[in-house]
């Protein structure tokens, strides 16, 4: 028995259309199980849901946040104060070289005569300076910063204006913008950890639905194994109920969501409003929808393939 | 491409009982044997094994010459989509159509829905249950149903069909009628291996006859059936 055999039991090759074929007749099995059990998939899709719209919604919560930032109407800016006596030539130098940088919209100069004018207006302290005799109050240069700059920006012109000739005093005016960034930062992180964690209940709430399809198809998955069937033929009705669960999980989170954006808005508007602020509330757009339901089908493939590989990996047949 | 040899297959389970020892057999391609012996004696064992549901704690056991023990659980598939296997509680589905418990090992193979239709409505007229296939198992007496695993086993066209104890709870005549539909499988050049302990009827049918005792082989005969057919199969 020495002769050398050629393989009796070739690997099949199902061609595309058998693959095709296989995969239309499964999914189309696999959404029928999941809509039998109409009240079971839908627990586990609100559970999935809950776990996809907190994080997702953070994320909403940042992206606009973000957006706040940049297009920040209250516009920042500094101040820039000189030593008294200073020469106008001096002034206008400054208030040109700050001017000509693109991250600067609007310059306005106050000359110590006119920061003089400015301070009478505000009435009777005004008398107090001219018992002083000497004008104490110094020229200044209000810089406010174009639209598209960023904090980092008016950071980097602060340094530079600091080195400026006569300059005693930088005033960066950010503290708003300062507070929301800080915000969009804790918000972020805040979105990866809870991200991270609900992504993982998702897959478990999955993992754990599956597994009770597997524990119900389990005569099924053995005659399978029994006629030859693959390891991957085996598993395939298992994910298509896991990509089924997340995705209908990935549908009620974007529910929840727009349920939950048309509650905050208008408080949000609201509160806006009063900082002299109007904002579209942004992000919840078919790009986001469609990651959304990405995400889902994904988590939940991966709580099938986890649960695939807990229950099917060494099952025996009896 | 049915030839099938144990060497000195012994199976000891993780408790430490030993349910065969060195048992060496060859079945040649195209025969029919009767697996028989006391209800422990290894039968189904012996059959597990060759279908790779377990594996042998020694020896070989080669089918084409080929080691099955040692396939790889990558072509393990392939290997039994080439068997056919009748067991005694059939492993129908409940909640499918006989139509399409018959199909599953076709749709395993990929095989095309038209020529499934085909393939499905050939084996279930040879064990006569054409009118059944819309119906549920439950629907079928004891006896249809094991037809209709047979149907299953057989619609792939094996080379090689193991039957356990396919004729269980059945009554005589029943009984006899599914081993002619045995013989007639084995008639096309299939190899059957049948595990049965029902002495009267296997010795009736005048095959070869393999008798196991604790996990040893005590008896190896071959009836008339079987030396007419290794006759003709020498002639051939
Ligand atoms: N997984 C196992 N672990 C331990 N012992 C086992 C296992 N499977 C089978 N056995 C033992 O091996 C022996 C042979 O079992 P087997 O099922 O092959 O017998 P059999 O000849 O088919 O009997 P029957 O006619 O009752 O079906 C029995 O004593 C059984 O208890
Ligand atoms: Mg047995």
């Amino acid at each position: 028995m020495a002769r050398k055999l050629k393989d009796p039991w070739p690997r099949q090759r199902v061609g595309l259309g058998g693959w095709v074929r296989d995969h239309w007749r499964i999914a189309n099995e696999a959404f029928s199980y999941v809509s039998l059990r109409f009240g079971t998939s839908l627990l586990v899709w609100l559970l999935v849901g809950i776990a996809l719209a907190l994080p997702s919604g953070l994320y909403l919560l940042q992206q606009n946040l973000a957006d706040m930032t940049q297009g920040w109407e209250g516009r920042p800016g500094l101040s820039l104060y000189f030593e008294p006596g200073v020469e106008p030539a001096v002034l206008a130098a400054a208030a040109q070289q700050l001017q000509d940088r693109s991250e600067v919209a609007e310059v306005k100069v106050i000359d110590q005569a006119q920061a003089l004018a400015d301070f009478r207006e505000f009435g009777a302290l005004g008398d107090a300076l001219d018992i002083l005799g000497d004008n104490p109050l110094p020229a200044s240069i209000r810089a406010t910063l174009a639209t598209d700059a960023t904090l980092a920006d008016l950071e980097t012109l602060a340094r530079i204006a600091e080195r400026g000739e006569g300059v005693t005093d930088v005033v960066l005016e950010k503290t708003w913008l300062e507070r929301v960034i800080d915000i969009s930062t804790l918000v972020t992180r805040l979105g990866l950890v809870l991200g991270a964690l609900f992504a993982l209940g998702a897959v478990l709430v999955t993992a754990t639905s599956v597994r009770l399809a597997i524990e119900a198809r389990l005569e099924e998955v053995r005659v399978m194994k029994l006629v030859g069937a693959t390891e991957g033929q085996i598993r395939r009705p298992f994910l298509y109920f896991g990509a089924l669960y997340g995705l209908g999980g990935a549908i009620v989170a974007a529910m929840l969501l727009s349920a939950a954006l048309l509650v905050v808005e208008q408080p949000i508007n609201h509160l806006l409003n009063s900082y002299g602020q109007g904002l579209e509330l942004s992000g919840f757009n078919p790009i986001f929808l469609v990651a959304l339901l990405v995400t889902g089908a994904v988590l939940g493939v991966l709580g099938s393939l986890l649960a695939a590989h807990q229950r099917l990996a060494d099952l025996a047949i009896h | 491409m049915g030839h099938i040899e144990f060497h000195q297959v012994s199976k000891r389970f993780e408790n430490g009982f030993e349910a065969l020892h060195r048992v060496s057999a060859t079945f040649e391609e195209g025969s029919m044997s009767f697996l028989t012996g006391h209800s422990g004696a290894g039968k189904s064992t012996f059959l597990r094994l060759l279908l790779c549901l377990d594996r042998p704690t020694r020896g070989q056991i080669l089918v084409n010459g080929i080691n099955v023990t040692q396939l790889s659980s990558s072509r393990l598939p392939y290997y039994r989509q080439h068997l056919g296997a009748v067991f005694q509680d059939h492993h129908l589905l409940s909640q499918r159509t006989i139509y399409d418990n018959v199909a599953i090992p076709l749709r395993v193979a990929g095989m095309k829905e038209r020529d499934i239709g085909r393939r499905v409505r050939a084996a279930l007229t040879r064990v006569d249950l054409l009118s059944k296939e819309r119906l549920l198992p439950a629907h079928l007496s004891t006896g249809e149903q094991q037809r209709v695993g047979i149907a299953r086993a057989v619609v792939t066209r094996p080379k090689i069909l193991l039957a356990d104890e396919p004729t269980g709870n059945l009554d005589p005549q029943l009984s006899r009628d599914i081993m002619e539909l045995f013989r007639q499988f084995n008639q096309v050049g299939t190899t059957v291996i049948i595990a049965s302990h029902d002495r009267d009827l296997i010795e009736d049918m005048g095959e070869r006859i393999v008798e196991l005792a604790n996990g040893s082989i005590t008896r190896d005969s071959r009836g008339p059936a079987a030396q007419a057919q290794s006759d003709t199969l020498a002639v051939t």
